[in-house]
């Protein structure tokens, strides 16, 4: 009784008070709007994590104690013909000073040519200075300086590849500047110097803060052409322009409400939320159900106002269990580690159930304004005898019912293949893949990991319980030797640590003799060569790598790729050497490549964790929807049935399970779950209504479900292969990932409901409860 | 009447030219008071560098200074190192020149070695400290153009304002200071990046008379940029110790006598 008075009185409401609905609609739409313009946009990953994480917590420790930044760029010089020549290291003073005068920039720590604290000895001169202070004039300078670089591990890989043909320019920021920003300021620099050398501006921020502006111009385009081309397949399917219309302002009201409530909330808008737009474009297709049956009944009836009613009545529960499955699935994340995680779940189940509301009153509303001529002309297509797709859906599960026993052997079969594809499948995340591998950062990388030690940076910091065992030869020799361990992996390009300005300066002291360049070996004799080195060059060339107390080393790992595994390897790799030779110190990781891995596994745990709770939850509804156990099961197929195989996809092909495929994940089980939602509930309802329940009325019944609501179904899974086909031609591979993966899901849940659930109806009818009633 | 009229001018005039040349001699005889008094000056330095984040380290050194010639001349400079405690018995010593660089040796005890040391740059930093080697000895007056820009009050004192901007090749674009009309020493001083922002600043904390030289005994130099600080007080102040001219030598730098370094 309950239930009927909240149904049935909306829909009621809204056919009898359409204006009152519009207008009260449109009201709120537009209170929503007003919080607009306080919209503020966070693409920062690292905020994805509190800064009372752990991670984040040691990370800025770290940061203070070896007064480290946390973000920095690297601008690589390339020249053919190798970079020692006079008019290169021209450019390269003249480009570095002017570096140096942009804002943001941290300039007394930039590193390069022109100002990296080199150790030598000249005519038995101690010389602490700049390698470069100014370009070299002649050749004999030229070879000088050639001598210096190649002869100084600490240079080569570093700031000079051993081609000769690279050198780069590390460019710490100062706290809060704009990444892009300064890269831009940066080409703007490179560009006014004219020749054959090639620049190239790679690092974190430069990705992290390109990728949050790109994200929200991408978002700002493809939004409106997904939703004009939803807009176009729904007119070609209902041939009018206003209920077509209708159905794209239901979206558009419920992402304006999320959003506005979002922003008004104070949250602002990440990487994740900034999808809420098109995800919730994409849950709004399920209402074209209401459009599909409102089209038949129409036909049957040439009443609209009581086949508004019978539409709402007909279609009604399933539009409304689905919108809760879609929704749990979401509501689930509220319950995760990650904010931005918990609100990106909140944002769209809310967005879920606005666009649900608007479902059994707004579109009512609209239908009682739709022109009945034109509703006649369009309406008359839809026979389920006569139109061209229900009689190729009821072939399709003609299949299903005539060949059950082959159609389930082909899924099981497929099911293992997917489930070996799966097994193959690695986790990782890498955010520089995330642009296209032409565009100019992912080139700016590649160029320079391949030229240089790497251009993403981990750090292992060495922890003793005493003052001063830093200085010791036992620990100086200990991180000597778990660097040039480490130095093993095929990732780290180059490791860099205290030990080696220790050795540098032993070498230096005797006379430049290569046979010095170990670590001497009295502890006294190491704390007076690092105070020297302290007496004349840049506090922070110590102070990056060991604390004041001499307690803590922070050893530099240089990595060649953004793959969070690299760092990964990187942990295992020390605990391993930890555990074959013990000493009293800790190793333990931070640095951004340590913080990518932190927060991409939380991430990823989170929605992995998330999806299998929202597995539980839909199975739920499920269940709550058709009060049976078994009737739920058999709707669950399908749904499980389309993640195994496209997961078992991803793995075959070798795509990384990262961040947009995990989040994506989520959407999956909403969506995929619908389809069969509707056939379900409509082919009991259909049973029901027959009276009788032998195989021949079964799969009448089925054939029925599958020509007429499942014409819903297929525009339902067009419509959407319609939006999300334009974002396979993004340029940042997540939406592209996105676009795929929706028009993937979509296609192959539709043919699993239309192909496989008449299959199984019809093996486990003797199985499954009697009587359709629902 | 035209007489008057030509004074006037002359009297507009004279201020321009006139100041630089005042600025300019100022900061002569600050020079002088601040880093030149008494033929020779011995002190105990007690030195805190402090990071941003609260970590510090301390140096602890004597310093001992003589002058050779007028103020703004030739100086020599011997440094023995009580703290880090394991660099003790470590010497420096540096023969400073106004118009060309430096010569330095070192004495690194663990290794018995004199080494010399180049001194390409004058701007780099004191013992790890945020002082530079000139901020300690001095920069060459006649290296900038200087201007008195205005007096003022500061802390207490009646001050000339005096900015200073180098001829060029430094790494710093305008240096601003506050000279105590009566000590003639600097009370603050303020350097500015070649971005034009606020660098460094540089603050004498306490002043003392010790034998009729005002002398600044505690002072703080802030790096702004870094939020890195170092205070350096000076204790056991003395002039005219004495100090011999072959002190100023490797063989002394090898074995300091110990009364003049205690």
């Amino acid at each position: 009784m309950f239930a009927f008075i909240r149904k049935f009185s909306l829909v009621d409401f809204s056919v009898n008070h359409p204006w009152l609905v519009v207008i009260f609609v449109l009201a709120i739409t537009a209170a929503f709007s007003t919080q607009f313009p306080k919209a503020q946009i966070d693409t920062n990953p690292k905020h994805m994590l509190p800064e009372t994480s752990d991670v984040r917590v040691w990370n800025d420790e770290v940061d203070r104690t070896f007064g480290l930044y946390e973000d920095v760029l690297v601008l690589g010089i390339v020249n053919k013909r190798g970079v020692l020549n006079r008019e290169t290291l021209g450019k390269i003073v003249r480009i570095t000073d002017e570096i140096l005068k942009t804002k943001g920039v941290a300039a007394r720590d930039v590193s390069g040519f022109p100002t990296i604290t080199n150790v030598s000895a000249e005519d038995g001169t101690l010389k602490v200075a700049p390698l470069m202070a100014e370009a070299p004039k002649d050749e004999a300078e030229i070879g000088a300086l050639e001598k210096t670089l190649f002869e100084n591990p600490l240079f080569v890989d570093h700031i000079i590849s051993k081609d000769g043909k690279t050198t780069a320019l590390y460019i710490p920021l100062e706290k809060g500047a704009n990444g892009k920003e300064i890269a831009d300021r940066i080409r703007e620099i490179t560009a006014k110097e004219k020749g054959e050398e090639e620049y190239y501006v790679a690092g974190d921020p430069v990705a992290r803060d390109t990728f949050g502006a790109d994200m929200f111009r991408l978002m700002a385009i493809f939004a409106p052409i997904a939703g004009f081309l939803m807009f176009a397949a729904r007119y070609l399917m209902f041939r009018d322009a206003f209920l077509s219309i209708a159905l794209m302002m239901d979206a558009m009201i419920a992402i304006v409400w999320s959003l506005g409530l979002l922003i008004g909330l104070g949250f602002p808008i990440h990487i994740m939320s900034s999808m809420a737009p098109v995800f919730l474009m994409a849950i709004a297709t399920d209402s074209i159900h209401i459009f599909n049956e409102f089209y038949f009944r129409y036909r049957e009836s040439g009443d609209k106002r009581a086949a508004i009613i019978d539409t709402m009545r007909t279609v009604g529960r399933p539009v409304r269990y689905t919108a809760l499955a879609t929704a749990a699935g979401f509501v689930v994340l509220i319950f995760m580690h990650i904010v931005p995680v918990r609100v990106f779940g909140g944002l769209i189940a809310f967005g879920t159930i606005a666009l649900r509301i608007l479902s059994f009153s707004f579109i009512p509303a609209m239908f009682v304004f739709a022109g009945e001529v034109k509703l006649k002309e369009a309406s008359a297509g839809e026979d389920i005898g006569t139109g061209r797709t229900s009689r190729f859906l009821r072939g399709l599960a003609h299949i299903g019912v005539h060949r059950p026993k082959v159609v389930i052997a082909t899924g099981v079969l497929l099911i293992v293949v997917a489930i070996v594809g799966i097994s193959k499948i690695r986790i990782n995340n890498n955010m520089i893949d995330w642009f296209k591998h032409g565009s100019e950062i992912r080139t700016a990388d590649r160029v320079l990991n391949n030229a240089l030690g790497g251009t993403s940076l981990g750090y292992i910091v060495a922890i003793s319980d005493r003052e001063d065992f830093i200085k010791t030869p036992g620990a100086m020799n200990y991180i000597k030797d778990l660097q040039r361990d480490l130095e093993k992996l095929p990732n780290v390009g180059k490791t860099f640590s205290v030990v080696d300005y220790v050795k540098r300066i032993n070498r230096v002291l005797h006379g430049d003799d290569p046979q010095y360049n170990v670590v001497p070996d009295s502890k006294e004799t190491i704390g007076q060569y690092l105070f020297l080195f302290s007496m004349s060059a840049k506090p922070s060339d110590l102070d990056s790598v060991v604390d004041y107390p001499f307690q803590r080393a922070n050893i530099w790992v240089q990595l060649k790729t953004w793959d969070a595994k690299a760092m990964e390897d990187v942990i295992e790799a020390v605990d391993a050497y930890k555990s074959a030779h013990p000493i009293p110190m800790e190793f333990k990781p931070a640095g951004i490549a340590y913080f990518n891995l932190v927060w991409n596994s939380t991430v990823l745990n989170d929605m992995l964790k998330g999806f299998i709770l929202a597995l539980v939850a839909v199975l739920a509804i499920l269940i709550l929807n058709f009060r049976s156990f078994k009737c739920a099961l058999v709707s669950f197929a399908p749904l499980v049935f389309t993640v195994l195989v496209i997961y078992g996809f991803l793995g075959f092909i070798g795509k990384d399970f990262d961040m947009p495929i995990s989040v994506l994940s989520c959407l999956s089980l909403g969506m995929a779950v619908d389809f069969a939602i509707h056939f379900m509930g409509r082919f009991r309802l259909r049973l029901s209504e027959g009276g009788l329940e032998d195989r021949e009325s079964i799969a009448n019944a089925l054939l029925w479900t599958a020509a007429r609501p499942g014409k819903g179904i297929v525009r339902n899974a067009t419509l959407f292969a319609a939006a999300f086909s334009v974002m396979l031609l993004a340029k940042l591979t997540p939406y592209i990932t996105v676009g795929a993966f929706i028009v993937a899901m979509m296609t192959l849940s539709a043919l699993m409901t239309m192909i496989t659930m008449p299959a199984l109806i019809i093996l486990m009818r003797g199985w499954l409860p009697k009587g359709g009633s629902i | 009447m035209i007489r008057r009229f030509i004074g006037t001018v002359f009297v507009l005039l004279l201020p321009v030219t006139a100041l630089a040349a005042d600025a300019t001699e100022i900061m002569k005889k600050s020079q002088a008071a601040f880093l030149y008094p008494g033929i020779d000056f011995k002190a105990r330095v007690v030195m805190r560098l402090t990071a941003k984040g609260g970590q510090e380290r301390t140096r602890e050194l004597t310093m001992l200074r003589k002058n050779y010639g007028l103020p703004g001349g030739n100086q020599k400079y011997f440094i023995y190192f009580f703290k880090p405690s394991d660099v003790r018995d470590m010497t420096f010593m540096v023969y400073k020149y106004p118009a060309k660089d430096d010569d330095r040796w070192l004495f690194v005890p663990s290794i018995n070695l004199v080494q010399r040391i180049a001194a390409s740059d004058s701007r780099s930093s004191f013992v790890g400290s945020d002082f530079t080697y000139e901020d300690v000895s001095g920069r060459d007056v006649e290296s900038d153009e200087h201007k008195l820009v205005k007096d003022e009050a500061c802390g207490g004192r009646e001050c000339h304002v005096i900015e200073s901007v180098p001829k060029g090749g430094t790494n710093y674009s305008k240096k601003v200071s506050w000279i105590d009309k009566a000590s003639l020493l600097p009370m603050k001083e303020e350097y500015y990046d070649v971005r034009g922002e606020l660098d460094r600043t540089f603050t004498s904390d306490e002043v003392m008379d010790v034998e009729g030289h005002p002398t600044v005994t505690k002072r703080t130099m802030k790096n702004l940029k870094s939020g890195h600080r170092t205070e350096a007080a000076f204790e056991g102040v003395k002039y005219d110790v004495g100090i011999k001219d072959d002190f100023f030598s490797e063989r002394y730098l090898r074995n300091p006598p110990k009364e003049l370094i205690q």
